[in-house]
């Protein structure tokens, strides 16, 4: 009896394992569910969702290069202008269809009709047309000589590929059949409010991911996610930003016995001055700010120690951005000096500085709702009220803080960078366009013309040094000129059990490398 | 009673319309501008342009009475137009999360009913003794904590530290226990203070003293001549419990990741998605309303004298 029990149990073990049913997933969660997973649109698709599913032609490396991805070489012509890519071969999409140049050329023309929704990114106004040369060979030709295509081709979005058969009315702007892509990932079942499921493509022509499954469940409240993950709900808590408060990870973190880890710098959390408007109009202003302000305590405070100072506008890790610039250190007695001999004195008896009876006060907006801006905020107010520097903070909703980047009336704004591989290059870019805070921060510069050239001019140089020259004129200007308080370089946290194993990071804020991660004994 | 019931339905029309126009306006006091709104949340940079046409297509550049009359012209025909960060029919989505609300606010209330009622008894029947104590410092705690805390209390308590219950998600009874009591928590301490004190009220009534003197027994007494004329502020009270539960679903069902409008309301709130907040304030306008109908027919059904005054009889 005893023995019959044994073999019904040792086969039903093995069922089991034939079926797959002790599949390994990978518990994850995420604000909200995923979306259609359209690879040429946004909003409400998850862009790190739509990096597990689609792949790039060329993709981009934590230093900053691009190393060949679905094209497995690539020529540029010698004008800068054609650049011909060669496809990797036997490349499939996830639902058999070959991956191959009439993929790529369908992919690429279905985000050019839909030109005016990409127009933020120059490569979309960039790209004339795009040719099969043969069944693995593709030709774009652009306008001009635009150095970024590389690592605009290797964003999470707009330029990655769908099979062409999942297209609706010929293309992809009203929607596509199926999330239908050639990663190692491929979406398998959705539910709304729920929960979104992946399972490994088997036609992936990489290396297959450890995990079979990858379960997002859809977790809006950081510390509902907290406690999701101390009770095993999920395995991994990973993101820039918000995913969980800075007292949880540090709490995390004090356990010591789980995986909590910071990336390296992703983004820079700066406040723009707004060179065009009341007394940050004045350099002698903007530089006291940038001395008055003690980051370091903020970072201690504020934020647990899980963002790094950041002295400079990029990170000496983003590219071209490694220039030595000379930061504002922390010294509130030079601030004072400064002011003084700017004329901005403080009366016997005031709290705040004046100058031909203007008060030294200035506006710093923020996102009434994100607890942790304002937090930085106070903290800003109260290290510049020790200068005589009055500030008078203003929370508002997302979309009027937004309304006030676009229009300028702000004297001090938050304002991020935009991360790899957008930083350099696309975000200077967008110091030249009127909706951004950047532009109207810097409207008050005597030479914000010859920036706003000098930009237009490093992104089509095709000579490497001079490219880094204009970087490093237009960076050191921007920093003399102190335009920006530099708060914080924002990392990315990952916090996950111990049994996951080391968790890498992407080298863009915007991809989760689930497939990268490897549990121990497996 | 059909009159009177066909009576109130009727007076549901000019109570939509009006709350109708009150959400409309009332959204578009605020200092944002739902273009900005609508480019954020998909995600698209708001360039003059960009700008330009989104006040086109979402007709924010028509007078606020034409904007009112269109979105009114569309709602009539249930079309409450497209989410601005799922870019989905706002109908159709509310009406998927909707079961699940009811379901945990239906559990809400059978607790609520369930444990108030033997709770209001008890305290009525030993009056100033120690279970009325009991109750009154449970009430008092009950009305006093706000429902989110309790929430991540019971979460700390049952998931983190005994690991009974799991913290989150939709899924058998387990699932379902905590949120459900974290909501009716508020309610079910009222109830019972409120049967307590209608039993007490009853209980000195000529009508229960002569059931006494004609030897009936306690339980019978309370059972049949206190507890059933105890029962009327009990069906005004549930009527209003229900929305209270609805309503606090909202809070509950973010921190328990439940799967209801309640969540997708909060998202729509702190994301100023202006067509899920309208429709979903509308519905529970809708919801709020019926109830309270419901109860008034239930009200007017268990008392003549309240049937009779509404069909002109003196």
């Amino acid at each position: 009896m005893r023995i019959s029990r044994h073999i019904w149990a040792a086969t039903a073990v093995a069922c089991l394992t034939i079926n797959g049913a002790f599949a390994e997933t990978l518990k994850f969660s995420w604000p909200s569910n995923v979306g259609p997973l359209n690879p040429h649109l946004y909003g409400p698709n998850q862009m790190f969702a739509q990096a597990m599913v689609y792949e790039p032609l060329v993709k981009y490396q934590a230093d900053g290069t691009v190393v060949p991805w679905l094209a497995a070489s690539w020529e540029a012509s010698d004008d800068g202008r054609i650049y011909t890519f060669a496809l990797r071969p036997n490349v499939k999409f996830s639902n058999g269809d070959p991956f191959d140049a009439e993929a790529v050329v369908a992919n690429v023309n279905a985000v050019l009709a839909n030109r005016a929704q990409h127009d933020w990114l120059e490569l979309a106004n960039q790209i004339v047309s795009a040719e099969a040369v043969d069944d693995l060979h593709v030709r774009l030709t652009l306008k001009d000589p635009y150095y970024p295509l590389l690592q605009e081709l290797s964003l999470a979005r707009p330029f990655r590929f769908v099979a062409p058969s999942q297209f609706e009315n010929g293309g992809t702007k009203d929607g596509i059949a199926a999330p239908v892509g050639t990663g190692p990932w491929k979406l398998i079942e959705t539910r709304l409010g729920e929960k979104d499921v992946f399972a490994q493509n088997g036609n992936y022509w990489g290396d297959k991911p450890a995990y079979d499954e990858v379960e997002v469940k859809v977790i809006p409240d950081p510390n509902t996610r907290a406690i999701a993950f101390e009770t095993g709900e999920i395995d991994l808590i990973y993101g820039v930003g918000g995913q969980i408060s800075p007292d949880t990870f540090h709490r995390f973190k004090a356990m010591g016995t789980l995986t909590a880890e910071l990336s390296n710098p992703m983004e820079t959390n700066a406040l723009a001055l707004n060179t065009n408007h009341g007394p940050t109009e004045d350099l002698a202003v903007r530089q006291a700010i940038n001395h008055a302000v003690d980051k370091d305590t903020m970072i201690a405070t504020v934020l647990y120690g899980t963002e790094k100072r950041a002295d400079t506008l990029f990170a000496p890790n983003v590219p071209y951005a490694n220039i030595g610039l000379k930061p504002y250190t922390y010294d509130p007695t030079f601030a004072a000096e400064l002011l003084d001999k700017a004329g901005w004195k403080l009366e016997p008896g005031a709290a705040v500085r004046s100058r031909d009876g203007v008060r030294l006060s200035i506006e710093l907006c923020y996102v009434g709702t994100d607890a942790v801006s304002k937090s930085m905020a106070e903290i800003v107010q109260a290290d510049l009220a020790k200068m005589g520097i009055e500030v008078t903070l203003i929370g508002e909703e997302e979309s009027s803080i937004d309304a006030r980047q676009n229009d300028g009336r702000f004297g001090m704004i938050f304002n991020r960078t935009w991360g790899a591989p957008y930083d350099p290059h696309a975000f200077v870019s967008s110091m030249r366009v009127p909706s951004h805070a950047d532009y109207q921060a810097q409207l008050g510069l005597h030479d914000k013309a010859e920036i706003d050239a000098m930009i237009g001019k490093v992104l089509v140089s095709t000579d490497e040094r001079q490219r880094q020259d204009i970087y490093r004129q237009i960076m050191t200007r921007l920093h003399d000129e102190a335009v920006y308080l530099p708060l914080t370089y924002v990392t990315a946290i990952a916090v996950a059990r111990p049994e996951l194993g080391p968790i890498p990071f992407g080298a863009m804020s915007s991809e989760i490398p689930f497939e990268k991660i490897h549990p121990k004994g497996m | 009673m059909f009159a009177f019931a066909l009576r109130r339905l009727i007076l549901l029309v000019p109570l939509l319309l009006a709350a109708s126009l009150v959400i409309f306006l009332l959204l578009r006091l605020g200092p944002s501008d739902p273009a900005m709104d609508y480019l954020r949340l998909s995600r698209v940079p708001p360039t003059p342009q960009a700008l330009e046409e989104a006040r086109r297509m979402l007709g924010l550049d028509q007078p606020i009475a034409a904007q009112y009359l269109d979105w009114l012209w569309r709602a009539l025909h249930l079309d409450f137009g497209n989410s601005y960060s799922t870019q989905r029919p706002v109908l159709p989505d509310l009406l998927y999360y909707l079961p699940a609300t009811l379901q945990l606010a239906g559990v809400a209330l059978v607790l609520t009913l369930g444990i108030s009622f033997p709770l209001g008894v008890w305290a009525a029947r030993y009056r100033d003794r120690f279970p009325d104590q009991a109750v009154r410092l449970l009430a008092f705690f009950g009305v006093s904590m706000p429902n989110f805390w309790l929430g991540f209390l019971l979460v700390l308590v049952f998931s983190v530290y005994l690991g009974w219950l799991p913290p989150m998600g939709m899924g058998g009874w387990t699932h379902i226990v905590m949120p459900a009591f974290a909501i009716s928590l508020m309610s079910l301490c009222i109830n019972a203070r409120l049967l307590r004190a209608s039993m007490l009220e009853v209980k000195g009534q000529r009508h229960v003293t002569y059931a006494r003197l004609r030897g009936l027994s306690d339980i019978s007494v309370e059972r049949s001549h206190v507890l059933r004329n105890a029962l009327l502020p009990i069906i005004t009270a549930t009527g209003m419990h229900i929305g209270e539960l609805i309503g606090g679903t909202l809070i509950i069902e973010s921190i328990f990741g439940w799967p209801g409008v309640g969540r997708y309301a909060v998202s729509a709130i702190f994301n100023r998605d202006y067509p899920v907040i309208q429709c979903f304030t509308l519905l529970m306008v809708g919801i709020f309303v019926l109830c309270n109908l419901i109860v008034d027919i239930v009200y007017a059904w268990a008392d003549p004298r309240i049937r009779l005054s509404a069909e002109g009889v003196q």
